[in-house]
């Protein structure tokens, strides 16, 4: 007698349960887990670690559900509780309900169809198809795994995906980090999303070859060679600071100095240091320059893998080639780099842009500065020349927000009016619409009142010929 | 009690449950190596046959059963199934029927007892509705009463429905044979049919006699372990 069944006593018995009971549930999901809990589904998916009971996983794709309304994909999938009239909305709706406050009572494990059969109130049949869809849609056994489990297959219902295995956790601790997308070794840098255990090697980051919910703000860049092999010990990184004031650029001397570690590993921690540029102070004259040296570094290093890549792997956004190299260096090169990159080339364009500007600004100043100068003296020309230079320009960029304030201002204007005369439009429309609705209104009575004329005209020449009987018939 | 014969033999209608939704109840008990799989549960005749094959299998699986135990559960549902569906076509007198039904059931630590009566002719009856508002006017919180309280109405719904049927089927017989109004109901079930004229005269009003209010008072019980393990002991006795 391997399994327990509550039976009843003498008539027509009903027995409930089947094989093992279900985990106990003393306070069922009927107690209403308090709404106080974040009980609705957020709007996207929300970060937990360590799953606890008050933050709900939802997969994005679902996250139309909500407790009080149906939506239209729900119609879609079930329609035989809105077309016939047997079942109604709100059997759906409890159905529904019912399964999802059954399965967040306790999120971590995973519910079994019978388990919640039993608590329902219904035929069978209805309620299994209510819970697939619902595990189709990863509003109930939804587990987010590191795996890439097949697409969902919407318009099949009958396809159960088993969306709800949790596989092991990825390796976190050893050095090794397969990419959950690809399975290959990731090797120099990997991007981890921690909401749901993914990591994607840079590849696989770059072509978009994650899942459906998860977007590319959700990964984390994680350097493999530097901090999962070795990890940087005070006294290396004061040596390597060190080598590096004295060598500068010469990156084999201080990566001999720095024992242990390759030019690479040099050069990367160096960029990584919270403050490495300062200590290049000695190296370098002004901020412009030691940005743009480090943004050569950077680039030659980043360049030198993408070679090595671009040999290997073929970029797979072929239809913008260029952004896609610059997106997969970027990636390959870590964020700080990539900004020290970008304000380099902007300060250096700006610098550009400026010293065009005062060459062309200084063409009508040096004449005026020429007529003025020959009425006045040499000698004080030169600081005046400078002084005038820089208002004029200060006063030139001041117009020149100015105008393109005003210039905003008055589109913004004009959106305005253009709405409001849309909306004014459109209360007119509705009015002819009301007055032609009227219109066919009285066309239909004036329709009636003639026929029933009609037909009274015949009968008015009968009632002539039998005086006695007046029947008025009264055909409408 | 004879009824009057003008109601008895009032126009057959067709066969199918006496509530709004005609669901049937299916009833499951299977024994393979030992193992005992009991179960009860309403379904839907109108599903198609692939839906049992699925639902046996994921039942299987969600209870961890060994695999025999699918044909097996397929092979039950389908000859239940199969049954209802024989007395489908034929044909059933409604009449003027207030059953009593009896609930006497255990489900998990709740205990219920209760007694009502029911109308067979209100086709638009719904046990369904009728076990939610039960387990929420009782305050019942184990959430699989529900549907068993459901289930038990429904079961004996069916049955009356079924000796209905019987017997129709036993009164054209006996017509063809001798007298057409002299009729006895050869097979009588446990519910018989309350007369309401007899009930509820003239003189008698609606409201019950207090003498009978706990008769048809609903009791609801809630078991401790020893007691529920002591009445399954005794139910197995009962089985073997």
């Amino acid at each position: 007698m391997a399994t327990k069944s509550p039976t009843t006593a003498t008539e027509p018995p009903p027995s409930s349960s089947a094989g093992t009971p279900p985990p106990p549930l003393p306070p069922p999901p009927l107690h209403q887990p308090q709404p106080a809990k974040p009980d609705a589904p957020p709007s996207e998916p929300k970060l937990s670690a360590t799953p606890d009971a008050n933050v709900i996983l939802v997969p994005s794709h679902s996250r139309w559900f909500s407790w009080d309304s149906i939506h239209q994909c729900e119609v879609r999938h079930l329609p035989e509780f809105f077309d016939s009239s047997s079942k109604s909305p709100r059997v759906y709706k409890y159905y529904r309900n019912s399964i999802i406050k059954y399965f967040r009572y306790n999120p971590n494990r995973k519910i079994t169809f019978t388990d919640v059969r039993k608590t329902l109130v219904g035929d069978v049949g209805s309620i299994r198809r209510v819970f697939e869809f619902l595990e189709a849609w990863g509003l109930i056994n939804y587990h987010p795994s590191s795996s890439f489990s097949k697409p969902f297959k919407w318009d099949d219902e009958d396809t159960k995906v088993d969306s709800a295995e949790p596989p092991p956790p990825p390796v976190r601790e050893t050095a090794k980090r397969v990419c959950s997308g690809c399975k290959a070794l990731c090797t120099i840098a990997c991007f981890v999303c921690d909401k749901y255990d993914l990591t994607l090697c840079a590849r696989c980051y770059v072509r978009g070859n994650y899942r459906v919910g998860v977007s590319s703000s959700d990964f984390k860049r994680v350097e493999i060679s530097e901090e999962t092999k070795t990890e940087w010990t005070e006294k290396e990184t004061l040596n390597l600071v060190e080598a590096i004031s004295h060598y500068g650029d010469d990156w084999k001397r201080v990566s001999h100095q720095v024992v242990g570690r390759t030019e690479k590993e040099c050069v990367a921690h160096f960029l990584k240091l919270p403050f490495g540029e300062q200590f290049l102070g000695s190296a370098v004259s002004d901020d412009g320059c030691e940005l743009k040296q480090h943004a050569d570094e950077s680039e030659t290093v980043a360049s030198a893998e993408s070679n090595k890549r671009m040999r290997l792997t073929p970029l797979a956004d072929a239809s913008n080639p260029i952004m896609a190299q610059a997106a997969f260096l970027s990636a390959l090169a870590g964020p700080e780099v990539a900004q020290a990159a970008a304000q380099a080339a902007l300060t250096t364009l700006s610098d550009v842009y400026k010293s065009t500007r005062i060459n062309y600004r200084s063409l009508p100043k040096n004449t005026l500065q020429q007529d003025a100068g020959v009425a006045s003296n040499g000698g004080n020309n030169s600081d005046s020349l400078q002084g005038a230079r820089l208002n004029a320009s200060l006063q030139l960029e001041k117009d020149e927000s100015d105008v393109e304030k005003a210039i905003s201002e008055i589109i913004e204007v004009q959106m305005k009016n253009i709405q409001d005369k849309l909306v004014h439009f459109e209360d007119l429309d509705l009015l002819m619409e009301k007055e032609r609705q009227q219109l066919e209104q009285t066309k239909n009575m004036f329709f009636l009142d003639q026929l029933t004329l009609l037909f009274q005209k015949p009968s008015a020449p009968k009632t002539g010929e039998y005086p006695q009987g007046n029947h008025v018939k009264t055909t409408t | 009690m004879k009824a009057p014969a003008s109601i008895f033999y009032r126009n057959p209608v067709k066969f199918r449950m006496p509530t709004a939704e005609n669901l049937v109840p299916i009833r499951l008990d299977i024994e393979i190596d030992a193992q005992r799989y009991k179960d009860a549960f309403t379904w839907n005749p109108s599903d198609p046959d692939s839906e049992v094959g699925v639902f046996a299998k994921r039942t299987v699986k969600d209870l961890k059963l060994p695999p025999p135990f699918v044909t097996q559960i397929a092979q039950s549902i389908q000859s239940q199934l199969a049954e209802f569906r024989s007395y489908e076509g034929q044909d059933m007198y409604a009449g003027e029927k207030i059953v009593p039904i009896k609930l006497d059931l255990r489900v998990n630590h709740t205990l219920v007892k209760d007694q009502f009566l029911w109308d067979l002719n209100n086709f638009e009856s719904d046990p369904e509705e009728f076990a939610r508002i039960f387990c929420k006017d009782m305050g019942i919180e184990d959430p699989e009463v529900g549907p068993a309280i459901a289930f038990a109405i429904r079961e004996q719904l069916y049955e009356i429905t079924i000796q209905s049927v019987v017997s129709v089927r036993e009164s054209r017989l006996s017509k063809k044979g001798r007298r057409g109004g002299d009729y006895t109901p050869i097979s009588k079930g446990g519910a018989v049919a309350v007369d309401l004229v007899k009930l509820f005269g003239q003189k008698s009003s609606v409201i019950r006699k207090r003498k009978e209010w706990d008769v048809y008072e609903p009791i609801v019980d809630l078991l401790s372990n020893e007691e529920v393990d002591a009445l399954e002991a005794k139910e197995e006795r009962i089985f073997r």
